[in-house]
């Protein structure tokens, strides 16, 4: 048992080295410099900005942006000596400092709330909550309807359902959010306009926005696999011993149609995850969606590092509660996959 | 009274005919879209800056049948730059799709077939790629690319291609090693090994056909993707591009479209409405055929 932990927490701590080292190969390659991309916009802006050329170099220095490349990824990951004093890299958890942010360190842009708010109100409690809230609409409302879909199946209300769950599906969110502004805002004036993140009814247009396509996702993946498993001969074999229906739907049919929409609901969370920068990018959240924007618009190195390797985080995460729990419904799948990868 | 007609007709079912009539319209308005557009996309005129469709007659503008759906903030004609957009986003789909399907077949097979170093390998890249956000890096790709090319419209395309493909591959590639290694495990499989098959022989043969409907099926469900995802970095702007300057490329897109409507909401809906509508029906469409193949074949 021992042993298999250690071969996970390995697994991921090189998933999450390798997500280090491509990105800042990626971002190394953009043409362009953060700090003088910045220089030159506000040139173009403003015919009387100048900055000395001593200011730069010094301000470059201190960014590490005048060093080679290894010795950027090194400085990164495990430290360097800066004005003669060792600071630690990324295995100590030190994110770096901001450029755009003027040296703010990231972690405090992150993760610290405003003065004297709980820690739920910082970006990173933002972005997290909304996720909850959506993932829990796209579950609670997509099962259901997975399940009257497959009641129902290849009925009127079924086809219907599944022609709007297509539509669903392939609307792109920031079209469904200007939608809902739109009406719900503009014309039936319900929600407003520009939100307050400390109203509750608030956060339900963001929510349901956001959840929108996975829960569509759910639903339909949920209608396939009941009625794959309706049709297994265990289901067939249960009706004939005469058991009751209800002990056929819950212990034969959902208990075995779960295991395929578990391994389902990976993927889908983690499309929500990617919809969070483009719905938190439209109605200006707070989280951390918009500032994996704002990083990328100013190519913000560290900022978009240290973003990338929270989103990677959060994927592993989700990926091994799903792996763990298919396999605790199902001690087959850990047999296949020993058979697999030995 | 024929009597040689087969019994039972296949009748496909509304949706899917729907759904393929939408596709050959959008084809056939992407290959005549040169004769259909009414003025030049990237003409551009300051007296016809923001004109509104052509059914509006206000007091403060009216529209002119010259611009039927009116004209955006640069006076370019918004159903010009549509007809063009339809061409942009089906040669997006003719060109990234198969050549992400290839690359994921290709790979997902070295992987499951070939030796298990190689295997380890491939699998890590994919876990690797797999934990990125892929439209971050889809974006870090094209912003890369897009400074090498020559600026025109087909290099425009190329790096969108790129900047997908770079990325997608790795699920159809996942899927494609799994059910290799499936078959791997099966009788028939050891048996064309005892008969000496050559590993050509056994891909083709025994492998491909086993699990092409795996391919297809992903196809189907992809090709919305792309389109989906051209509309969603133009709309942040990081997109093929609006301009037609010396350094910029000058592809017409939806995703362009979404760009300049966004910030024109209010005075002429139209060039938001009318892409999002036309992305709605293509991509639902291919959802339509996704359901309707996997209804079928799972019956």
């Amino acid at each position: 048992m021992f042993q298999y932990i250690l071969k996970k927490i390995l697994r991921v701590v090189g998933i999450l080295l390798g997500v280090v080292l491509v990105m800042y190969l990626l971002l190394y390659a953009i043409p362009g410099n953060p700090l003088n991309n910045y220089v030159n916009n506000a040139q173009r802006a403003l015919s009387n900005y100048y900055v000395d050329d001593f200011v730069l170099k010094e301000v470059n220095r201190r960014f590490g942006l005048d060093l080679p490349l290894w010795h950027q990824i090194t400085r990164y990951l495990i430290g360097d000596k800066i004005d003669g004093e060792f600071v630690c890299g990324i295995i100590c958890g030190n994110l770096g400092p901001s450029i755009s942010q003027r040296g703010r360190p990231i972690a405090d842009i992150l993760f610290t709330p405003p003065v004297g708010k709980s820690f739920w109100e910082s970006q990173f409690g933002y972005s997290i909550r909304l996720v909850l809230l959506s993932s829990l609409i796209a579950v609670c409302l997509g099962v259901p309807l997975g399940i009257a879909g497959a009641k129902n199946y290849l009925k009127p209300y079924n086809r219907v359902q599944s022609v709007f769950m297509a539509g669903l599906v392939s609307i792109p969110n920031f079209v469904l959010g200007l939608l809902a502004v739109v009406i719900f805002a503009s014309w039936l004036h319900v929600a407003k306009v520009i939100p307050d993140w400390d109203n509750f009814s608030d956060w339900l247009i963001p929510a349901f926005v956001l959840a929108a396509m996975p829960m569509a996702n759910v639903a339909r993946v949920m209608q396939t696999t009941l009625i794959n498993t309706q049709n297994m001969d265990y289901v067939r074999t249960a009706r004939a011993k005469g058991l009751p229906e209800r002990q056929v739907v819950l212990v034969h049919i959902m208990r075995n149609a779960l295991v395929p929409f578990i391994a389902y609901l990976g993927p889908t969370l983690v499309e929500l995850f990617g919809g969070l920068f483009i719905i938190e990018n439209l109605f200006s959240f707070p989280g951390f969606g918009r500032e994996y924007w704002r990083a990328v618009l100013k190519l913000d190195y560290p900022m978009i590092l240290g973003l990338t390797l929270f989103y990677a985080v959060g994927i592993t995460v989700v990926n091994l509660i799903i792996e763990i729990a298919s396999e605790m419904l199902d001690p087959r799948i850990k047999e296949q996959k020993e058979q697999v990868n030995p | 009274m024929n009597t040689s007609l087969p019994a039972r007709r296949k009748n496909l079912p509304k949706s899917v005919i729907f759904a393929l009539f939408v596709i050959a319209l959008f084809s056939v308005l992407a290959i005549l879209a040169p004769v259909l557009s009414p003025n030049d996309p990237d003409e551009r005129g300051f007296k016809n800056a923001d004109l509104p469709p052509m059914w509006v007659h206000n007091a403060y503008s009216i529209g002119t049948v010259d611009h039927p759906l009116g004209t955006d903030m640069l006076g370019r004609d918004i159903l010009s730059r549509y007809l063009y957009g339809v061409r942009t986003a089906m040669v997006l789909i003719v060109l990234a799709i198969p050549l992400t399907a290839l690359l994921g077949t290709l790979i997902g097979m070295l992987s499951g077939f070939y030796n298990r170093k190689l295997d380890a390998f491939l699998v890590v890249i994919m876990d690797i790629l797999q934990s990125l956000p892929g439209i971050m890096f889809t974006v870090a790709v094209i912003l890369i690319l897009r400074k090498m090319l020559p600026p025109t419209w087909f290099s425009g395309v190329l790096v969108l291609v790129t900047g997908y493909s770079v990325i997608s591959w790795v699920s159809l590639a996942r899927m494609v090693r799994a059910e290799v290694l499936r078959l791997k495990s099966m009788l028939f499989f050891e048996a064309a090994i005892s008969l000496g098959a050559t590993n050509k022989r056994i891909i083709t043969r025994h492998l491909f056909p086993n699990f092409a409907h795996l391919v297809l099926v992903w196809v189907i469900n992809n090709i919305p993707a792309i389109i989906l995802l051209e509309a969603v970095l133009g709309y942040i702007g990081v997109n093929l591009s609006t301009s037609v300057s010396e350094n910029e490329f000058t592809v017409v897109s939806w995703g362009g479209l979404f760009y300049t409507g966004r910030s024109t909401l209010t005075r002429n809906p139209m060039l938001l409405f009318v892409p999002a509508l036309s992305l709605l029906l293509l991509s639902m469409s291919f959802v339509l055929i996704g359901d309707y193949y996997n209804r079928k074949h799972t019956q």
